[in-house]
């Protein structure tokens, strides 16, 4: 039977990297997302939990705008709404090659404006949803350990920061992982404002080759690998965190 | 058996094959549109009705007008017949001919190499081909491709023909046009990429278009002719002579310009004259 295997249906080596090139893209852009969107998340959770309604109502506008309209919408809005905004010169200068050489090894070059766009887009959505599940996190801790922090005489920062998060981020961390996931799989929606990422290469090779299959199937698997290593992480964490209990039982 | 079964319907089909051949080889040698039509007094021709400004259906008037019926009314008179106009889509056009429903087809007929083994072509009397959409000023020749961000549809063989001819340009693919152009009046991309004639049509809807040009040079070619039944030799003798003829007396510059000229809704600068082998890279 597998001497019927037909090789020259496979996709060429110079099609599967296209494909990993727009892998690269897809990691680098939930890379970012995920650690921009954590940043923001806290401090966006924090504000929402703020006794100030000055703070908390905004956060809670904020939450409700980004989550309540489509993603799709939000990147056409940033990549061809926006932009008609700015002043003459600015797309141009956006559009050029920037870079900088750090100590002399490292080369950084400014973005192209698609993948700034994307960014933009993808954070501020996940945001709003990462911020949720911080929020349930801190949620999650009893009212009594911050009494009893403050009880002991610890600032109101303190206790969030010794007593409130590390417990936060213990409750908050599985949904948190799928959070995570979701932000990369919503990657493939920056392929509407052209950011070559791994959903656009696919539909690129699919485009010029005609093997739809394999094109549309490596790039599934590509996508099952990323989410698997996410899941990964997930399942490192908690059998670490059950070691730990266990030994602390002792 | 089983042998049998496989062989019948080839059998039958190359009997069937021979007999029309039989059938067909008289009529072909003897054949001569070109008399038929000047004895019948009418031309029937192929046309399209709604692919301005090839053919279409005018609005006020409720005929099919455009460049094609003019070239087919010119071919009346120079004949002396009546020219009836015969709608067709694209995929009727050879079956319209094959089937002697018309004498010729002139609706932006790109001359291919397989549509040539069944029918016959004129020499081109249109070419079209890949060209660019910019801001005044933006892009002068080919040369300055390699420099900008050049914006085009998804799937196309548009941005094939670039990746091949310019691997240095950064090319921005959008799902459909009209995504693509927003990116080009934002500033996302610097030229949009499409076929020359669409490009025209995209022009004349933009409302700030007198910030935009189509820059003279194509890097792509698409030759047009008139569609022929096959075999009918001296017809297309008679009709490159015919075509030449309107390039010279400047009656083919007068159509042009009256659809894609300078004062037209669409105007798109002429790459290509009849008898011209290449677009010219002006």
């Amino acid at each position: 039977m597998l001497s019927h295997f037909d090789t020259s249906q496979l996709l060429a080596p110079k099609y599967l990297l296209w494909m990993w090139h727009g892998f690269q893209t897809t990691l680098l852009l939930s890379a970012t997302t995920v650690v921009l969107a954590t940043l923001l998340g806290f401090f966006l959770a924090a504000a929402r939990s703020s006794a100030h309604p000055g703070l908390r109502l905004p956060a809670a506008a904020y939450t409700s705008l980004f989550r309540n309209t489509p993603l799709l919408v939000q990147l056409l809005f940033w990549y061809f709404g926006v932009p008609g905004l700015f002043p003459e010169g600015t797309m141009e200068w956006l559009n050029a090659t920037h870079s900088v050489r750090l100590l002399g090894v490292v080369t950084l070059s400014w973005p192209s404006f698609e993948f700034l766009a994307a960014m933009i887009g993808v954070v501020l959505y996940s945001t709003a949803y990462v911020s949720e599940e911080i929020r349930a996190g801190m949620r999650g801790v009893p009212a009594t350990q911050s009494l009893a922090g403050a009880a002991i005489g610890l600032t109101r920062l303190q206790v969030v920061h010794y007593i409130v998060l590390p417990q936060a981020v213990r409750i908050a961390l599985p949904p948190l992982l799928g959070q995570y996931m979701n932000i990369l799989k919503n990657t493939s929606l920056t392929m509407a404002i052209g950011l070559a990422e791994l959903s656009y290469t696919s539909r690129q090779v699919e485009a010029e080759t005609f093997r739809t299959f394999q094109a549309f199937g490596f790039a599934t698997l590509l996508y099952i690998v990323a989410i698997a290593l996410i899941e990964s992480v997930g399942h490192w964490h908690l059998q670490a965190r059950l070691a730990h209990d266990g030994k602390g039982r002792h | 058996m089983k042998l049998r079964a496989s062989l019948s319907p080839l059998f039958f089909a190359s009997a069937l094959a021979s007999t029309l051949a039989l059938a067909l080889l008289p009529v072909a040698a003897h054949a001569d549109k070109l008399d038929d039509i000047k004895k019948a007094g009418v031309l029937r021709v192929a046309a399209f009705d709604g692919n301005p400004p090839f053919g279409y259906v005018d609005a006020s008037s409720k005929k099919i007008v455009g460049l094609d019926i003019d070239y087919a009314n010119e071919l009346g008179k120079k004949l002396g017949v009546k020219v009836e106009i015969v709608p067709t889509n694209p995929a009727n056009r050879i079956p319209l001919l094959s089937s002697n429903k018309v004498d010729l087809v002139f609706a932006n007929f790109t001359i291919t190499e397989d549509r040539a083994k069944v029918i016959d072509f004129s020499i081109p009397y249109f070419a079209s081909g890949q060209q660019f959409l910019a801001k005044k000023g933006v892009l002068k020749n080919a040369d300055g491709i390699k420099d900008i961000r050049v914006g085009t549809d998804k799937g196309t063989t548009m941005e094939t023909t670039l990746r091949e001819k310019y691997p240095d340009t950064k090319v921005v693919l959008y799902d459909d046009t009209p995504l693509g152009l927003a990116a080009l009046r934002n500033g996302n991309i610097q030229a949009f990429s499409q076929d020359g004639s669409k490009l025209t049509a995209i022009l004349a809807a933009l409302p700030d278009k007198e910030k935009y040009e189509i820059p003279a040079f194509a890097i792509s070619e698409e030759y047009e002719g008139v569609g022929v039944p096959k075999g009918e030799t001296r017809l297309v003798a008679f009709l490159n002579d015919w075509l030449r003829d309107l390039e010279k007396t400047g009656t083919a510059q007068q159509i042009y310009d009256k659809w894609f000229g300078p004062q037209s809704k669409s105007p798109l600068p002429r790459l290509f004259k009849i008898g011209d082998t290449r677009l010219r890279d002006k």
